[in-house]
């Protein structure tokens, strides 16, 4: 990997901001040999990741969303970090439950993705898409479960994989 | 860039079509709960219908938000007895596929191809209370 990211955004993590980053991401994808499929699930983890940081990640004060793309010879790598709480699930700020279903769509969509941070530290999602792919990481993470009554996903506990670490 | 719109067509009669198109997110869930809930006939003076379509076969993105908008709703209508049917119509974009596919919502929904079988399902019975 270079050392330079290709793209370097730096945003206010509000809602308007995510289609930003989706579309800087489209822009980097231009110039690299990444498979239709591959960009459309980059899309989906990408935008999931920029949720967390903006529904979970600050309480009522604006805080920042940065994202770094890097790309080399064989994948490009997302980096999304926020300042914020963690990514514990709880009430968002729009007072509707979020779903709940971001980390599992992050692990099902990417080829490797990395969650590190805490409180107090912030939150770093790293995710990375390979240009073509020999298999679909959806059957290495699949999506268990499904709405429950609350209106938060339900995993199937027994059946989910890497969901705090490297897919 | 795609126009992000989302309108009720509520021209045929006693189901109501919420049509979404383009891309959609965090930013516009609102906007499509809102929608939704004038669908549902959820306000004070509204009516209900016999049945909510949600038609995506014009959308081109949507993410766990609008997923989390569209179960809500669809918790909604079975409680209210209204049937409630996703259309995906004959040639969705992928991404927008994939996302009901792999989070196994396709039966859950349901989700259907054309907006005939959409709106016959939608009217006939209310959604199974899965």
């Amino acid at each position: 990997m270079s050392d330079a990211p290709v793209v370097r955004l730096e945003l206010p993590a509000r809602p308007e901001g995510v289609g930003v980053v989706r579309q800087a991401l489209v822009g980097v994808a231009d110039g690299l040999a990444l498979d239709g499929a591959v960009l459309a699930d980059a899309k989906m983890a990408v935008t999931e990741a920029c949720t967390n940081a903006v529904v979970h990640a600050y309480d009522d004060e604006a805080g920042r969303l940065d994202v770094e793309m890097f790309a080399d010879d064989h994948a490009l790598t997302v980096v999304v970090r926020d300042k914020g709480s963690g990514i514990q699930p709880r009430a968002n700020r729009t007072g509707t439950t979020a779903l709940g279903l971001g980390l599992p769509l992050i692990a099902a969509l990417s080829d490797t993705f990395e969650v590190r941070g805490g409180p107090g530290i912030g939150t770093e999602v790293r995710m990375s898409f390979t240009y073509e792919r020999e298999t679909d990481p959806v059957e290495d993470n699949p999506i268990t479960g499904g709405p429950g009554p609350t209106g938060r996903w339900e995993l199937d506990e027994d059946a989910v994989g890497g969901a705090d670490g490297t897919a | 860039m795609d126009a992000r719109t989302i309108a009720l067509d509520d021209s045929h009669g006693d189901v109501r079509i919420v049509v979404v198109r383009g891309e959609h997110d965090i930013y516009t869930a609102p906007a499509l709960r809102d929608r939704l809930d004038e669908a549902l006939g959820t306000g004070a003076s509204a009516t209900p219908p016999a049945g909510v379509v949600v038609d995506l076969s014009a959308a081109t993105f949507l993410d766990s938000s609008i997923l989390g908008a569209l179960l809500e709703a669809r918790r909604q209508a079975l409680e209210a007895g209204i049937g409630y049917v996703v259309c995906l119509g004959g040639q969705p974009e992928p991404g927008v596929e994939r996302i009901l596919e792999i989070t196994g919502l396709v039966p859950v929904f349901p989700v259907v191809r054309s907006l005939d079988e959409a709106l016959g399902a939608a009217r006939s019975a209310p959604a199974d209370a899965a």
